[in-house]
């Protein structure tokens, strides 16, 4: 695997102390950057504002969450960061270079639902992204099936996405974000659907994926627990129009455990996150 | 973790077959001896519904009759024309229909009102701007079929996942390989039931035509034994297309049946 060595070391660490430096590299294959985005929506000639002054700073193989209430855009500006959508004004880097449009050398998607291919395989929906450039089959089918065992599915290749459970095709579905190993993998509330016990675990799974392939991860919820529980960093949005109205440092150490949830820190994080949301969620 | 080797073994499938087949006979045998049942007790005189043997023995001889087979012939031939003219034509220009917001709301609803006008009342005009051909049968198959492919075509582009396409180009597809990669396996299962459904509606179209002006096809054989009172014939004529048509659609639902999960 070509990871870029600061971030290969961090991940043989593992805790809080290896982190990356806070002043950011903004052309290091992992740095995300968000400049001054805004966003309106010009539905039949009434203009919304989406989101406003965006501002972003991602350090490479730095865990981001980004939660907010419903409705204010964070998918959207999740979208933005992966080239898919256009925003109104400003502009996103990935590697020191512009997001106009999807790059799946730089950044690997994982959508709200898995989105596989129901005529695919989970072998053949990995292999989708490199059959789409004409990687060889062979090279493919290696590299496809390397990343299937990564997320825990060796021995399900030939499964059709119909065969697997909700958390067993998110897990082929961040196989597919990571089968072009990109520095980045960004994920719009990939768990969403899922169950309690099946998020708590798939949420175990992501960092264990983090921790190993150094990857920048940004990762879009609405799960004040997910956030606290997995991010270095949580951004917290506010109701539409999208603002940023908090950056929250999580201090607490890793790997990350389920007993953490109990603790007095991790209920202040929650805490903090809620106090910022509440205000907004009912207007 | 499930066992990840728990998939169906290959007999199963065979298994299956079997079963399948054994429920089509048994339902041969249910037709046929309720056939002649209706005989033995008198119910029907064997005028109007010759005995079974004397039908299937009609039907072998008349399979191996070259008279028989050119007619055969043109049939096969006007069904084929049509269907390969209607078929690609109707997914074509339903999907560009559907494609295009102006265009879907001026013609989309001009199709479903003129899918529900019987086709049949419109076969005279056929004659009098064709006459009595092939063009015509073909022309009036067409006709026949074009309106539910359209309509196939409409909701085929309807199942399309706008996820689908959204991962495809997350992941730098082309415009082309969205097409041929995420488009096509989506509309697959429905553009199969339109191939099915096609085929009924064109056979149908067909063979009305032949019967009501003809001086070919299996269409005129059928109404020419009608009227002569030829029961045999008809039967085994009957018996015959019907066979040909089950078999066609059988082997379209079987494809189908491949493709079902594809719709989830």
């Amino acid at each position: 695997m070509a990871i870029a060595s600061p971030q290969k070391s961090m991940s043989a660490n593992g805790g809080p102390s290896a982190k990356s430096p806070l002043r950011v590299v903004a052309s290091a294959p992992g740095a995300v950057q968000v400049d001054n985005l805004d966003h309106t929506y010009n539905v039949g000639g009434r203009v919304t504002k989406a989101l406003e002054q965006i501002k972003l700073d991602i350090a490479p193989g730095r865990f981001v969450v980004i939660v907010g209430p419903s409705g204010c855009g964070k998918s959207s500006l999740l979208m933005m960061m992966t080239g898919l959508v256009t925003p109104t004004a400003g502009s996103v880097y990935c590697g020191g270079l512009p997001m106009t449009a999807p790059d799946p050398d730089r950044v690997g998607v994982v959508f709200q639902e898995a989105s596989l291919y129901p005529w695919l395989t989970a072998q053949d929906n990995v292999e989708f992204p490199l059959s789409l450039r004409g990687v060889p089959k062979a090279e493919r089918a290696a590299r496809a099936r390397d990343k299937l065992a990564l997320v825990g599915l060796k021995g399900f290749e030939d499964r059709y996405p119909h065969e697997l459970s909700g958390g067993m095709k998110q897990r082929v579905s961040i196989a597919r974000g990571l089968v072009q190993n990109p520095p980045i993998l960004m994920l719009d509330e990939p768990f969403a659907a899922l169950d309690e016990q099946t998020r708590i675990s798939m949420g175990d799974e992501l960092l264990r994926i983090w921790e190993q392939t150094g990857k920048t991860v940004v990762f879009v919820t609405h799960s004040l627990t997910e956030a606290a529980y997995l991010a270095d960093e949580i951004i917290v949005m506010s109701a539409r129009p999208g603002r940023i109205i908090d950056r929250i440092d999580v201090d607490l150490p890793r790997p990350r455990t389920y007993a953490m949830m109990s603790t007095p820190r991790f209920a202040e994080l929650r805490e903090r996150i809620w106090n910022q949301i509440k205000t907004q969620a009912g207007s | 973790m499930a066992n990840a080797s728990a998939k169906p073994p290959a007999w199963l499938g065979l298994f299956d077959a079997a079963r399948g087949l054994l429920v089509w006979a048994g339902g041969l045998a249910v037709l046929f001896g309720a056939w002649q049942a209706v005989l033995s007790f008198g119910l029907m005189p064997p005028e109007l519904l010759p005995p079974i043997g004397d039908v299937l023995a009609t039907a072998a001889d008349l399979a191996s009759r070259p008279d028989f087979q050119r007619h055969v012939g043109v049939t096969v031939a006007e069904v084929m024309v049509a269907f390969v003219i209607a078929v690609p034509l109707g997914i074509v220009l339903g999907i560009a229909i559907a494609e295009s917001r102006y265009w879907s709301e001026v013609l989309k609803p001009i199709v479903f009102l003129v899918f529900s006008i019987p086709k049949t009342i419109f076969l005279p005009m056929f004659i009098l701007a064709f006459g009595i051909n092939f063009a015509q049968k073909v022309g009036f198959g067409v006709f026949s079929t074009i309106f539910i492919v359209l309509i196939s075509a409409f909701s085929a582009l309807d199942s399309v996942k706008s996820d689908h396409v959204r991962v495809a180009r997350a992941y730098g597809a082309t415009p082309a390989q969205i097409a041929w990669r995420v488009y096509l396996p989506s509309m697959a299962p429905v553009l199969l039931e339109a191939v099915r459904l096609a085929m009924i509606f064109n056979l149908t179209g067909i063979l009305l035509a032949e019967m009501y002006a003809s001086r070919a096809g299996l269409g005129q054989l059928i109404a020419n034994w009608g009227e002569n009172f030829m029961l045999r014939e008809l039967l085994a004529g009957i018996l015959l297309i019907a066979a040909a048509a089950i078999v066609f659609n059988e082997t379209v639902r079987w494809f189908e049946a491949k493709c079902e999960h594809w719709r989830t």
